[in-house]
């Protein structure tokens, strides 16, 4: 806690001098229905706090977003990060950026393969949506040829996992004290990547590689605690292809990965398309859809996943998300349902529940949801935004 | 001869030409519906870029009002549609989000949507343009730039609109994804400016009333409304869009309009 208080200083102190300081403060809770496998609590609650400094010259951007997060029944939640702290300088012929930051990769919806400069913070959902601050130096050149960027990585971020006492999680703890580095420099190794973007019409394609230690570890027997696992980070190659079509109202989305270095040489993919009706039955109503498979050479089964968005179009921006996924091999679903709207204009709420169900008992395949099957629960989030 | 120069000269020569034009044809004329749109167009071209703010007034049947506000860049592109990004200030949940468009004469517009959140840009179809922007009863259609050849014209008549007199036309979009089947457009005689639309829907039942008001003049040749308004007729309620802080010349480039500037937003 000495470190947010450092921050929470830092921040306070800084603000006036820096432009306008903004922010979010968040508090969420997920009742679960069930007592958890491993007798873990039924409600979890949390918060976090993200103040934002943004100041911007004429050709220099400096941004500063750091995260605090508490957790009451998980101490491996909470979280101190820096998701942004950078300097970005817009030449003529090129654009630099120091720092520490979050960057995006990928065309897909309901799965990111393409997407690794960003650590994932897994403790914060299940879903992978969340990442934490990468620091690097990056130069983009933006040309007739599209648009190419190079970074240097500077360091790595371990992967968070939910904890002992957290709920979504595998039936074994992961020992996140005791990681082990395929590079002899660990967590100090400088990796590389690059990444070229362009379009053609509706046609849109980025081509890109990574080099240096992988995002995603694979799991040993802890060295130090019995019973546990413990992530084992090597250095992988990873080549992947973006690509997106749009025909319409229809976009074909594809995006392919191949990486060497974690064991043999495989490949995962995921694509799919979405689709948009506008102003459905005659109402404001917008409703999209998403339709994903995902393929990964590592396992034998290949979940399709169906999400709908309902937009209202309404003051309060009102959305209802809905994801289905189904695993044909063990004839599993999920299913997920979220809806978000705004309060005023100070605040955002969103509900959203998940429930897991295995259809058929007797099929002996490898189960991908059994881990989570008393994880069905109701979550509640409540986002603040402070400053002007 | 400067830029501007050229394009105030450039001006002038079409209002000689249509002058005469319009002398030796006479009252009635197939085309003029379009000579009037391309005249009214005029009053677009030759500005090179511009930058404002807008707010927009969400207004229920009340009279309640909820406020947005925008920042909006433009860049004028010779011999196709302009290119333009719109950032999200305010209400809070949505600040730094962006949209990219480039316009285009006849096919559809390219649109790009940043998510500062997530850090992604990301493209969208742009057929899906007949839906609400930011919940008000604009369309992201009445945001885009109204091209003289997305539509084909029918000359009504003259008509008195405020204090002015107005030529009335049709037009009807030729893009079959529009929101509209046709639109009744009053532009001024003066000074050639859209004063006011009424928007049919698909069913053809007259669904909003768009007037234009506040035009100042920019650098002698630019007109810009400060004051844009729809009223919707179906469930009563109405969006208004002010334009403050408008600013020609800002000396932008293609590079402030790219893909890779949408992700400097925020």
């Amino acid at each position: 806690m000495s470190q947010i208080k450092t921050l929470l200083v830092f921040i306070i102190f800084s603000a006036p001098l820096m432009g306008e300081v903004i922010g979010e403060f968040s508090f969420d809770n997920r009742y679960f229905f069930n007592e958890g496998a491993q007798g873990q609590k039924q409600n979890h609650s949390s918060f976090s706090i993200s103040p934002e400094i943004f100041f911007e010259e004429d050709k220099r951007i400096f941004h500063f977003k750091p995260k605090l997060r508490k957790d009451n029944e998980d101490p491996e939640r909470n979280l101190v990060d820096v998701q942004e702290l950078y300097l970005l300088e817009i030449l003529e012929d090129r654009e630099i950026k120091y720092g520490i930051s979050k960057e995006f990769w990928g065309v897909t919806e309901t799965s990111h393969r393409v997407d690794i400069i960003n650590q994932t913070d897994s403790s914060e959902s299940f879903d992978g949506e969340d990442k934490l601050g990468q620091p690097m130096v990056k130069i983009s050149f933006e040309r007739d040829w599209g648009l190419l960027d190079i970074y240097a990585l500077i360091g790595f971020r371990e992967r968070t996992f939910v904890g002992q006492n957290g709920r979504l999680r595998l039936p074994i703890v992961t020992d996140t004290d005791n990681p082990s580095y395929a590079s002899s420099a660990k967590t100090a190794r400088i990796d590389f990547a690059m990444r070229w973007a362009n379009y053609f019409d509706n046609f849109e394609i980025a081509v890109s590689h990574f080099s240096g230690t992988s995002r995603e570890p694979r799991f040993l027997p802890s060295p130090k605690k019995l019973n546990q696992i413990a992530p084992h980070y090597e250095v992988i190659d990873q080549s992947s292809i973006e690509m997106q079509y749009f025909l319409g109202s229809l976009a074909l989305k594809g995006e392919i990965i191949s990486r060497s270095g974690q064991g043999d040489r495989f490949s995962a993919a995921t694509y799919g398309f979405e689709y948009t009706q506008v102003g459905i039955l005659d109402s404001r109503l917008d409703l999209g859809w998403v339709v994903e498979a995902n393929h990964d050479d590592r396992l034998k089964s290949s979940p399709a996943v169906l999400g709908t968005r309902l937009i209202m179009n309404d003051i309060s921006d009102t959305q209802i998300l809905s994801g289905f996924i189904y695993d044909e091999r063990s004839e599993e679903i999920g299913f997920l349902l979220e809806a978000t709207r705004r309060l005023g204009d100070c605040c955002l709420v969103s509900v959203e529940g998940m429930y897991f169900d295995d259809i058929n008992e007797d099929n002996n395949e490898k189960k991908l949801f059994s881990p989570f099957k008393e994880d069905d629960f109701l979550r509640m989030e409540f986002i603040y935004y402070f400053g002007d | 001869m400067s830029r501007l120069h050229f394009f105030l000269y450039k001006r002038s020569i079409f209002l000689f030409f249509y002058v005469v034009l319009f002398a030796l044809s006479g009252e009635i004329s197939a085309n003029k519906g379009l000579e009037i749109a391309e005249l009214s167009d005029k009053n677009n071209e030759g500005y090179i870029d511009s930058s404002s703010s807008m707010v927009m007034q969400l207004i229920n049947k009340k009279g309640d009002i909820v406020e947005r506000k925008l920042s909006f860049k433009r860049l004028e592109v010779p011999e196709d549609g302009d290119k333009s990004i719109a950032i999200f200030e305010s209400p809070r949940d949505v600040k730094g989000v962006a949209i990219l468009s480039y316009a285009h004469k006849v096919d559809s517009d390219d649109q790009w949507l940043y998510l500062p959140a997530l850090k992604r840009v990301k493209r969208i179809a742009s057929k899906n343009k007949s839906g609400p922007f930011l919940g008000s009863e604009f369309s992201f259609e009445d945001f885009s730039f109204q091209e003289v050849e997305k539509y084909e014209y029918k000359f009504i008549g003259e008509e008195a609109c405020l204090n002015l007199t107005c030529y009335l036309i049709e037009r009807r979009p030729l893009d079959p994804y529009s929101g509209y089947t046709k639109q009744l457009v009053w532009i001024d005689k003066d000074n050639y400016l859209v004063q006011k639309i009424h928007h049919y829907d698909r069913k053809s039942f007259h669904l909003k009333t768009q007037t234009f008001e506040e035009y100042k003049l920019y650098e002698g040749f630019f007109w810009q409304p400060h004051k844009v308004m729809m009223m919707n007729h179906q469930n009563g309620k109405s969006s208004v869009l002010k334009f403050q802080d408008v600013k020609l010349n800002n000396g932008f480039t293609d590079k402030d309009f790219s893909q890779n500037s949408l992700r400097r937003s925020r």
